[in-house]
């Protein structure tokens, strides 16, 4: 999820900006602004503050990894949740927020935009009305710090004023990231001897809960990209999941080979719905891709 | 290259395993072991050819489900996933899919 602190309305200095907040791998580098570039700062009294100007795309010598705000298509943000799927990519990038009235309400980074945006939708869905996406393909921290600076300058450059969400003190969209489930464990480690076989532990476990992912790493770090895209699946859906660490092996000592043999399928990420394996990273994509999930998380 | 050293090398008996189980028509394998040389469970190991991707076009997969198919082709590779192959990303279609 994207934060905005501490952004006056005159000046906008680097040491004081976060517009990104990692809610998911804490192994991404922390991005802040004191970058290579030298200071950020945009001063007002520069800017035309002729009502009537169109944004003109500026002319840029870097190359930008995102179009203009202008250039960049309207997507309406749907009213039903399950029309959602498809909609927004759960990548890298960054993201305009609008409202209905067609207003710039907010500007944010993400390393999952369709995560953010479900969660905007849900917090203050009078301010969520359309969005503009600009996934960033290579996302480095300077790439994403310079798409997102890309788009604040040129809507300042517009209006003459910072989107309302992204003001000093505003705390509309700003705010913790939501502290993520826990994952679960089977065991309470490896100094307690287990009454039951893994084997059963796994089945009570896939048939008591709707939706499970057993995962290397852990739902906020995962440790493999195949878990990290599954992750970021499932949290873009806003899916009620358990995750499980299949690489902890204090509290999940055996399960690795256990599971193997369980679901009769030798790699991880495994998914499992109502009590069947649904199948690995491929799978759960193409469903995404397809539209297929709301579908099977409804059953 | 079919051969590494005079070993032959992973991709090369991935290939014979699934032309002989699957007839595939169109079979394209890649070791894309580097691009995951760095994370967490692969970084006390040496370990090369690790994991793959896998695109398989034939005329086997007819009315099965994406799991069927991937499940055909884990056990067509049995024996590289007991020995050191630890994914594959597989894009599994029929030749009509192919061709649509």
């Amino acid at each position: 999820m994207a934060t905005l602190n501490h952004l006056s309305s005159v000046h906008i200095s680097t040491s004081s900006l976060r517009p990104f907040a990692a809610p998911s791998s804490t192994n991404t580098p922390n991005l802040s602004l004191n970058s290579q570039a030298g200071p950020f700062s945009l001063f007002l009294p520069s800017i035309s503050l002729k009502p009537h100007t169109k944004p003109k795309p500026r002319a840029s010598v870097i190359v930008l990894a995102v179009k203009t705000l202008a250039e960049t298509e309207l997507i309406v943000v749907p009213e039903d949740s399950d029309q959602f799927a498809g909609q927004f990519p759960p990548e890298t990038g960054v993201y305009a927020v609008f409202d209905s009235d067609g207003d710039l309400q907010f500007v944010g980074l993400s390393r999952n935009i369709a995560a953010s945006v479900l969660s905007h939708r849900k917090s203050v869905p009078e301010l969520c009305h359309s969005v503009k996406v600009g996934v960033v393909d290579e996302p480095d921290k300077t790439a994403l710090t310079q798409a997102w600076k890309s788009w604040m300058e040129e809507h300042i450059k517009a209006t003459g004023k910072v989107p309302p969400g992204n003001a000093s003190g505003n705390t509309t969209w700003v705010r913790q990231a939501p502290k993520k489930k826990a994952d679960l464990r089977l065991t309470p480690g490896r100094h307690v001897q287990l009454t039951l076989p893994m084997e059963e532990l796994i089945d009570r476990l896939v048939k008591e809960n709707k939706v499970v992912a057993f995962i290397k790493g852990s739902r906020s770090a995962p440790l493999c990209g195949f878990s990290q895209r599954v992750i970021g699946i499932l949290e873009s859906e806003g899916v009620d999941y358990e995750s499980v660490d299949v690489l902890d092996d204090e509290h999940n000592f055996g399960l690795r080979e256990t599971l193997k043999r369980y679901s009769n399928w030798p790699t991880f990420p495994q998914i499992f719905v109502g009590g069947e394996l649904v199948g690995g990273c491929d799978i759960l994509t193409s469903m995404n891709e397809k539209g297929e999930l709301g579908s099977l998380f409804k059953k | 290259m079919a051969s590494v050293g005079g070993v032959v090398s992973r991709a090369s008996r991935m290939r014979t395993k699934l032309q002989s189980a699957l007839e595939a028509i169109v079979l394209e394998i890649e070791d894309v072991s580097h691009q995951h040389a760095s994370h967490a469970a692969m970084k006390d190991s040496n370990a090369q050819e690790t994991h793959f991707n896998v695109k398989i076009v034939s005329p086997k997969f007819h009315g099965q489900t994406l799991l069927k198919r991937h499940r055909m082709v884990y056990a067509a590779l049995s024996d590289e996933l007991h020995s050191g192959l630890h994914a594959l990303s597989i894009v599994a279609k029929t030749p009509d899919e192919q061709s649509s």
